[in-house]
């Protein structure tokens, strides 16, 4: 044990990664120009909210006393004019930035402590208390904000405070809907469960583990609700009800427009209303910035793709007669600073009629990507950076996606691991499995449906007809999965592709699917790759199998030689750690560490770091595939091992 | 033989059906009907079923995360059936779980630092500081992660690097029994091994007590000192690990054995074969509609009259511990000797 710790501590470069992303949010957010211009407006708006004096040449409150130079257009003394009292408007503007920068302070303060705390109440104890808080939001919400806003007035006084505490309580109903939805769900995750395990109460539960998962939605909402909040201010002053009439508040300054009864102060409109208009898609497009930058998604977006390369096809490198057939497959993605992982390189496999292939290794070991990339789904950033795939005896590494979704909904049926998933929830299941028919088959709406009550029939789903018109969430896992390999075999394909399609499944459930594909295959006669990580389903329907470590095909052999003579210590690891092959309570042998991550792949032997075996010569060259008979083994001294089938082992 | 820390006995749970939207009355789901077994210290019971079967029902109730029906519980002899809330810190001192999902059940806002030492703080006031740092390395140390894992974020860790970190938080708060409801069952098989591995050293080195709940019969035997195989809320079988797996005596137990595949082509052949005595459409009825006899009845390559007419006792099993079958009281009675030589012969003779 005390090896596999080491090894443990040992591989693992990820901290490195986990800085990169957590900077990354800087570095993704200031990426969109727009989001850059508008941090610029709001920092100039908290400048001028601090420290007006610094940005404004005039009192905005003093005016021209002999009353010469109002109404005036731009000049060089106001570079935005003055008002009918003669007053600077830019300074004008600029202290209006108090007032807005306030107004969003007061009415914020207000919503976010009454909404959060009333959100994490209601969502936590659920029940009555949920109900009763969501009945009073509700009618509360649709209230309109002004009506909020003028009945605060009128109970306390006209003023700009007064009005944002109601304009605060209207904006309240928008963060208790976020943030009881936030808890809700929240609440059912598994670490909330841990920690009332541990012991913590709600309150510390609520404030340690769930406001944190709340805060990045509620930033985005504080931003873009801000941007409301002036709108909603400005108009109250522009309405008379929120600041006085002689204040340098760009609502004030709208009404004085009106007010003013004279053409020439409706020039007072472009600054003013310039301004609002500049702040609230200021606020917008930084909210918007925020909630793109966030996801963990983003982070790969950011990445560029290199071209793809077309090569040569080599087709004389196929086997004849194979269904599908994939040489020396290479998939590449963009990693930070220019480099590339390549998450699976030199992979190559071909799979026959009527044959069994089964694909087995850990996770992250790349056997699904092996099949997206072969099959032109290569998930982007990455991309197909070497290597031929020829399905049916006709090339078709890079043929286009049109004509690839021809072949795939036909002639290739494909299975995943989370068969309800994998389902429409909003279609019924006779309409999902009419689909393909329709689209790839010239059968009328009628005989579709025939034909799906036959394929249900053939799968043994019970009642046929009825589960026809059932919803996806009505059928357990491993009906769903039934359906699953019905609507593979609608269109009689060539190639049934199942990754992990009992992983997620009951153990007695996994008999009966598996059981079932044999049965189907060998009335169809198509081939079947079946992905898995467990050995014993590679046991129980493979016919020849390929092992895979790191990206790289380490050995394949036909089952029989896979089991009782493994040639490659990764193999021979792999059987061991399985608790079937022990009949005691003892130890189990383990495989010190973990998969390295494609960035920090080894440059010799991918499994070196974790093999018993290794020497100086499996660190230094890259040991090619090499031929024992049929079997192929990337091992530099497999000649060396004698591996028997695995020793029941007991302690 | 020492006494037991943990006795469940006779526990029931029940969830009311209430409609949210229609307020209507809906079909009460029995998830636990009347399940008794007791774990000592040093020692593990493996609890096996399909999903739904009521084996997280079970960890939730000793948990105090769901309220129980009827029976009891008792941990080291008292009552915590039902804790109330000023003796809920003091029984969180002493079960602890390792949940299943290893993406879930940690909070991705939190280093380990704080996951491992937040129930140190809780429960022996050691404030964030040096002391509380040397614990959380001796018990990362214990679970073999180095020391450099203190300032990781979960989603900076590997499933099974997870899986040590919700160990060593069990283990923080030094407490009589762990439960770990499918704690291996998400890992690749490699790094279930490993899991495993620590699992049983840290029984070895503290003595807690294990619940131990999984659906996989050789993974479940392999860590367990005693299993229980549930279906649908009933315990059909029970009794010394070996003895359940080497002499099944009740059918259900036999099919859970022949479904997990063993790697190995010729042995894997002959389960399949057994595996495919069972009924392969059927499903197992729902919970809240449980039949009047063996809920088995339906799936049940074996089944006779009686079956479906009259609920099984439980009788005593030849590996010592019991089992709940007509086969083994009525019929042909197999006096709780193995099933197996029995579906054999009657799924050759068909
Ligand atoms: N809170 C709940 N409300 C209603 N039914 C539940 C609840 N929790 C579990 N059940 C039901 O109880 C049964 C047993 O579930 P569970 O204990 O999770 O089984 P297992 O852990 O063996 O998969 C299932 O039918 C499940 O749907
Ligand atoms: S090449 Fe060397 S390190 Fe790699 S598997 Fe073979 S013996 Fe082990
Ligand atoms: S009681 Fe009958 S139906 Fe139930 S398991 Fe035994 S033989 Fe089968
Ligand atoms: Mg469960």
């Amino acid at each position: 044990m005390s090896d596999a710790s080491t090894a443990v501590a040992v591989s693992a470069p990820q901290p490195v990664q986990a800085a990169r992303a957590r900077s990354g949010f800087w570095m993704r957010l200031f990426r969109n120009p727009l989001t850059v211009a508008a941090a610029v407006w709001v920092t100039l708006l908290l400048l001028a909210w601090l420290w007006p004096g610094l940005l404004a040449p005039h009192d905005p409150y003093a005016g021209d006393v002999t009353l010469t130079r109002t109404f005036e257009g731009p000049s060089w003394d106001h570079w935005l004019g003055t008002d009918g009292q003669g007053r600077d408007l830019y300074s004008r503007v600029v202290f209006g930035a108090r007032f807005a920068v306030n107004s969003i302070l007061i009415a914020m303060v207000v919503a976010i402590g009454l909404g959060v705390p009333l959100g994490l109440f209601s969502g936590w104890r659920g029940g009555r208390a949920d109900r009763v808080v969501m009945w009073v939001n509700d009618v509360l919400f649709s209230l309109p904000i002004v009506l909020l806003a003028m009945a605060v007035i009128i109970i306390l006084e006209p003023s700009l405070p007064s009005a944002m505490l109601g304009v605060g309580i209207a904006m309240a109903t928008r963060f208790v809907r976020l943030t009881r939805a936030v808890t809700l769900a929240e609440k059912e995750e598994l670490y909330v469960d841990a920690a009332r395990i541990t012991g913590l109460s709600p309150p510390a539960i609520l404030r340690r583990y769930i406001t944190p998962n709340l805060l990045p939605s509620l930033i985005v909402q504080v931003a873009i609700i801000s941007g409301a909040v002036i709108l909603i201010g400005a108009t109250l002053s522009f309405l008379g009800i929120g600041a006085k009439l002689d204040d340098p508040d760009w609502g004030v300054m709208l009404a004085r427009a009106r007010f003013d009864f004279r053409l020439e102060g409706i020039w007072q409109i472009v600054p003013a209303g310039g301004a609002l208009v500049l702040t609230v898609l200021a606020f917008n497009l930084l909210g918007d910035g925020i909630r793109d930058s966030l996801g963990r998604d983003a982070a790969s977006s950011s990445l560029t793709v290199p071209r793809k390369v077309a090569l040569p096809p080599v087709v004389q490198l196929h086997a004849s007669g194979a269904v599908l057939s994939i040489r020396d497959l290479a998939v590449g993605f963009p990693a930070p600073g220019g480099m590339v992982n390549r998450v699976l390189s030199d992979v190559s496999l071909e799979v026959f009629p009527g044959e069994t292939l089964g694909v087995v290794g850990e996770s992250g070991s790349g056997k699904s990507m092996t099949m997206l990339a072969a099959l032109g789904l290569t998930p982007a950033p990455g991309y197909l950076s070497q290597g031929s795939v020829s399905f049916d005896g006709r090339e078709v590494t890079f043929l286009p996606e049109q004509e690839w979704q021809e072949i795939r909904g036909r002639d290739i049926g494909m299975i995943f691991q989370e068969p309800v998933a994998a389902l429409n929830p909003a279609l019924r299941v006779g309409r999902q499995l009419m689909q393909s028919l329709l689209v790839h088959t010239d059968m009328s709406k009628s005989q579709a449906r025939a034909r799906a009550a036959e394929l249900l029939a053939e799968v043994q789903v019970p009642d046929p007809e009825r589960r026809l018109d059932q919803y996806p969430h009505e059928f357990s896992g491993g009906m769903a999965q039934r359906v699953g390999i019905a609507m593979a075999l609608a269109c009689e394909p060539k190639l049934l592709i199942a990754d992990e399609p009992t992983t997620a499944l009951d153990v007695t459930v996994q008999g009966q699917t598996l059981d079932l594909m044999a049965e189907v295959q060998q009335r169809h006669g198509m081939a079947v790759i079946l992905i898995t990580h467990d050995l014993g389903v590679i046991a129980d329907a493979a016919d020849r199998v390929l092992v895979m470590y790191a990206g790289q095909v380490v050995e394949t052999a036909s089952v029989s030689t896979l089991f009782s003579r493994p040639r490659h210590p990764y193999t021979r690891a792999l059987l061991d750690t399985m608790p079937q092959s022990h009949r005691g309570h003892g130890d189990l042998p383990v495989i010190g560490g973990v998969v390295p991550s494609a960035a920090a792949w080894p440059d010799g032997c991918r499994f070196a770091p974790r093999c018993e075996f290794a020497t100086d010569q499996c660190r230094t060259s890259v040991p090619l595939l090499e031929a024992v008979g049929t079997d192929l083994v990337r091992c530099v001294r497999h000649a060396e091992f004698e591996f028997g089938p695995h020793a029941e082992t007991s302690a | 033989m020492t006494a037991p820390f943990l006795e469940v006995e006779n526990l029931h749970v029940h969830f009311a059906g209430r409609s949210r939207l229609f307020r209507s009355a809906m079909p009460t789901v029995k998830a636990v009907n009347g399940i008794s077994f007791a774990i000592e210290p040093h020692r593990t019971f493996g609890l096996v079923g399909e999903s739904g079967s009521g084996k997280s029902t079970v960890a939730r109730a000793v948990l105090q995360l769901t309220d129980v029906t009827a029976g009891t519980i008792r941990l080291d002899g008292a009552d915590v059936t039902r804790v109330p809330r000023e003796a809920e810190l003091a029984f969180r001192k002493r079960v602890q779980a390792v949940l299943q999902d290893p993406y879930s059940s940690l909070n991705q806002v939190h280093q380990v630092r704080t996951i491992v030492g937040d129930g140190i703080t809780r429960h022996f006031g050691i404030k964030p500081g040096p002391e509380r740092e040397q614990r959380i390395l001796a018990l990362l140390d214990e679970v073999g992660l180095a020391g450099e894992f203190l300032d990781r974020y979960p989603y900076e860790m590997s499933g099974g690097q997870r899986q040590r970190v919700s160990i060593a938080r069990a283990l923080a708060v030094e407490p009589g029994l762990i439960i770990a409801d499918e704690a291996t069952s998400a890992l690749d098989v490699s790094i279930q091994s490993q899991v495993i591995n620590v699992l049983r050293r840290v029984q070895a080195d503290t003595g807690v007590a294990f619940l131990f709940i999984g659906h996989d019969l050789d993974v479940v035997r392999h860590v367990s000192d005693d299993v229980g195989v549930m279906y649908l809320g009933y315990l059909v079988e029970q009794g010394g690990a070996d003895g359940v797996y080497d002499l099944p005596a009740h059918p259900y137990t036999e099919m859970l054995i022949a479904s997990v595949p063993v790697p190995d082509p010729a042995a894997q052949a002959e389960r399949r074969a057994l595996r495919q005595t069972f009924k392969k459409d059927t499903e197992p009825p729902s919970p809240s509609d449980l039949p009047v006899g063996c809920p088995f009845a339906n799936r049940c390559p074996v089944a006779m009259d009686i079956c479906t007419e009259l609920m099984p006792e439980a009788t005593a099993a030849r590996h010592g511990g019991h089992v709940r079958c007509h086969l083994h009281t009525s019929g042909p009675v197999l006096a709780g000797e193995s099933v197996v030589p029995y579906i054999r012969s009657a799924s050759t003779a068909r």
